[in-house]
């Protein structure tokens, strides 16, 4: 599978707390199967998938195509390995910040693993999707959509109601972190280094929403 | 709430980060399972960014303004068409700030466009993940001193301290290069930058040998490390510095060790030949080590000795299709060739080669043929610019075939395609040419300061009217100067001469010492009308400090119409030319 053939080496990460499922996830991505046995992931893994990535030139037509290598980093949950796996992300250039749809706990703490990225991260604003999990499990379900879905507007970022079970999303999702750490890519190249601090992504974490702060304490 | 964040905040700092000595062994083999794939994944990515900065480099060299061709010329810093004034004059890049022709551009949007060398640049830096470290460079400050090491690297390296393995492996040298390679590039972001895309060029070269260097190591490192992880090995795929200096050799001259090999077996050859062979044999000898053109190599002495010997005359050919942009090059037959050996026997066969070579590298050769007079009629035909056409020498070299033993050279002649005027006709226009022996290099030890058969010179030219000039009417006056004369430091006996010829055989001479420094001026008293049919020459002489004779070194020629048109129509103003100086074929004396 590995050879050099490729355009681009994508590196993504996979964080949020233990038993989310982001190793599933990735299974379900890379492989498109399912294995629902949990076993906890020791410290970091990575899986590696190739897709086609085609540009979307600015007229509407279908640019070019790329061979894109992704490295999709998976990262252990437990608190235990913490500390190594937060060493990894700064070698990541999107991240996918999952949680469990049936876990109101794992919800709460996307804001602990915001911070964490913040601090971490390659820089201050990295391209992030926000993932809830097991959206098959809808008997089980604590978080709601609408609840998700404004934590995901105040940072401003994607989010997706994926699951791995069933495979619903999860493609969507890590084809919109690529987009975006493309997008990323060009604007770092195009605009001279001042620039890209202030424009449109800088309030991703920067504006850490306060509102949140104050019902959760 | 409050506990909860605290706790995490705790956790973060309790541990202390990259220590893998506080994993129990099994968990330890995983991780470090997990960063071996990592690596190996590494390796092959850092063999495709050194293909990409290859390539990169490759387009660099296709054609840019170097330090050898200054910024401020009007010609198009890639394809090194000269642009016009008012009219297809390029405009600037607004990456690079160079003059830039329409043809080299890659167009983004209505009013986005970039140079092709830029564009390569952009690509180059989105492809080779180059962004990201940029990026990373920025938050992380320690990246610069450490250089793009990640974490798995890290990691890895720490646990080969903790480990077990007796044989400490070279850990990879710190990438030094890369932080040139980011110095170079700040300043780039604060504003555009021209001579930083050249710096960085030159740096890239060092960084890919390092590179492939700590690639060496790495590899060899992976290799001491696999004794559990057997399969890595095979994964090995890094090129060694050695091929990789080959590649980086591939436009330059043969590298050092190379040199002495093929100076030593021509000497070699020399010295077990001239025993039983003839006098024609020994000068084939000296025609062969003199091959390698570009080489120091030892030219062989005897090679004066010899020069009387190399006779008779070939008919070339030339012609230009501008519709397929082909230079024809017919080699039509040959007379009066000297014998291959004492036998008078003769397997004459011709070989073509377009010069400069950092430009062309298709090598021609005709079919072998018999006698001292044959007859070939084979044309070959190669790509090339027409405005490459009046900086292009076509070299003809004949040689005659020996089976197995080695060629025997038989003469060669040297032909400017500036002299043909090509651009006019597309009929084919012959030549007889006499063919002379082999070349030594004009400039005999001093290749390093001339890399190629040409040197491009900066002249720009001025034409004054004089219309208070009572004597002669329309008299005026021709200016040259020329700009960056300390190319032409070759010596010091060296001068330069301008020769202007007038229609009716007349000759206008100036002649000025070299002084590196200062621009070179000349001016020509010469009439509006005489100058429609003038012809100036500027030549390159070196005296001669043992025979009084004086040595013509390089020559350039400036002719034509549309040339003195452009002065004609704007007079006053300063119009740039580039002048072709090309390394003269005869050896002309004079003193």
């Amino acid at each position: 599978m590995t050879d050099g053939d490729y355009d681009y080496l994508i590196k993504l990460l996979a964080l949020g707390d233990s038993g989310v499922g982001k190793t599933t996830f990735l299974y379900r991505y890379t492989d498109n199967k399912f294995n629902p046995k949990f076993i906890t992931t020791v410290g970091i893994d990575f899986r590696e998938k190739r897709v086609v990535y085609t540009t979307n030139s600015p007229n509407g037509t279908t640019g070019k195509t790329f061979k894109v290598h992704l490295q999709l980093w998976d990262t252990a949950g437990q608190e235990r390995f913490r500390s190594l796996t937060t060493a990894f992300f700064r070698d990541a250039m999107g991240f996918l910040l999952m949680f469990d749809l049936t876990s109101q706990q794992s919800f709460l703490n996307v804001r602990n693993w915001m911070s964490q990225l913040q601090a971490n991260a390659y820089c201050e604003n990295p391209d992030i999707v926000l993932v809830g999990n097991k959206a098959d499990l809808s008997d089980q379900r604590e978080v709601q959509e609408k609840q998700a879905k404004e934590l995901a507007d105040k940072y401003g970022i994607p989010y997706f109601e994926t699951s791995a079970a069933t495979g619903a999303e999860v493609d969507k999702a890590v084809v919109t972190l690529l987009d975006l750490v493309m997008k990323r890519m060009e604007q770092c190249v195009d605009k001279p280094a001042a620039d890209t601090h202030n424009t449109d992504g800088t309030s991703k974490l920067d504006a850490v929403p306060t509102a949140e702060k104050k019902c959760a304490c | 709430m409050k506990l909860e964040e605290e706790s995490w905040e705790n956790r973060h700092y309790q541990l202390c980060p990259m220590d893998l000595g506080l994993f129990q062994a099994l968990e330890r083999e995983r991780v470090l399972e997990v960063l071996q794939r990592d690596k190996a994944l590494r390796t092959i990515e850092a063999d495709r960014i050194r293909r990409l900065k290859v390539e990169l480099q490759g387009i660099y060299h296709q054609g840019a303004k170097t330090i050898t061709r200054p910024y401020g010329q009007r010609s198009c810093a890639r394809c090194q068409r000269p642009l016009g004034k008012f009219w297809d004059c390029g405009s600037v890049c607004c990456g690079c700030s160079h003059r830039i022709c329409s043809r080299c551009r890659v167009v983004r949007s209505a009013i986005e466009w970039k140079c092709t060398m830029c564009h390569a640049f952009r690509e180059f830096k989105i492809k080779s993940g180059d962004w990201f470290l940029e990026q990373q460079a920025k938050k992380y400050t320690d990246i610069k001193e450490n250089g793009h090491e990640t974490t798995g690297d890290k990691l890895l390296q720490s646990y080969q301290r903790l480990s077990f393995i007796a044989v400490v492996p070279p850990t990879p040298p710190p990438f030094k290069e890369v932080k040139s390679f980011n110095k170079s590039e700040e300043p780039k972001t604060s504003k555009p930058f021209t001579k930083s895309m050249e710096n960085l060029m030159m740096s890239v070269s060092a960084h890919i040998r390092k590179l492939s260097k700590s690639q060496n190591d790495l590899s060899v490192e992976a290799g001491q490390l696999t004794v559990n992880y057997g399969r890595l090995n095979s994964r090995r795929k890094s090129l060694s510095e050695g091929a990789l200096d080959r590649a980086c050799n591939l436009c330059k001259a043969p590298s050092l060790p190379d040199l002495s090999q093929n100076a030593k077996s021509s000497e070699q050859y020399a010295s077990s030949s001239s025993v039983y062979l003839t006098d024609d044999d020994v000068s084939y000898t000296s025609a062969y080590s003199d091959e390698h053109r570009d080489s120091n190599s030892s030219t062989g002495m005897d090679c004066g000795f010899f020069e009387n010997s190399v006779t008779g005359e070939i008919e070339v050919a030339f012609g230009y299709n501008n519709r397929t942009s082909c230079l024809e090059i017919t080699i039509k037959a040959c007379r009066n060739l000297m014998f291959g050996d004492m036998r008078k026997k003769c397997h004459p066969y011709v070989k073509v080669r377009l010069l400069p070579k950092k430009y062309h590298n298709n090598k021609m050769k005709t079919a072998v043929r018999r006698g001292n007079n044959p007859v070939y009629n084979e044309t070959f035909t190669c790509a090339l610019e027409r405005e490459q056409l009046v900086s292009s020498v076509v070299k003809v070299s004949v040689w005659h075939s020996r089976g197995l033993k080695r060629k025997l050279f038989l003469g060669e002649t040297f032909l400017r395609l500036a002299d043909f005027s090509l651009e006019k006709t597309h009929t084919q226009r012959s030549v007889w040419n006499t063919l002379g022996p082999k070349q030594r290099h004009s400039l005999g030890g001093d290749v390093e300061l001339f890399p190629s058969d040409l040197l491009l010179l900066n002249a720009q030219l001025q034409f004054l009217t004089h219309t208070d000039d009572t004597l002669t009417g329309s008299a005026g006056q021709l200016k040259v100067v020329i700009t960056d004369v300390w190319k032409l430091s070759v010596s010091k006996t060296a001068y330069i001469e301008g020769v202007l010829h007038l229609p009716g055989e007349r000759e206008l001479v100036q002649r000025t010492a070299l002084k590196k420094t200062d621009a070179l001026q000349m001016s020509f008293r010469v009439s509006l009308q005489e100058l429609q049919q003038a012809n100036l020459q500027i030549n390159l002489w070196e005296k001669h400090t043992f025979s009084l004779a004086d040595r013509l070194l390089r020559s350039a020629r400036l002719a034509g119409e549309s040339s003195w048109q452009r002065l004609q129509q704007s007079p006053g103003e300063w119009h740039d030319f580039v002048l072709p100086l090309h390394a003269t074929v005869s050896t002309n004396m004079r003193s």
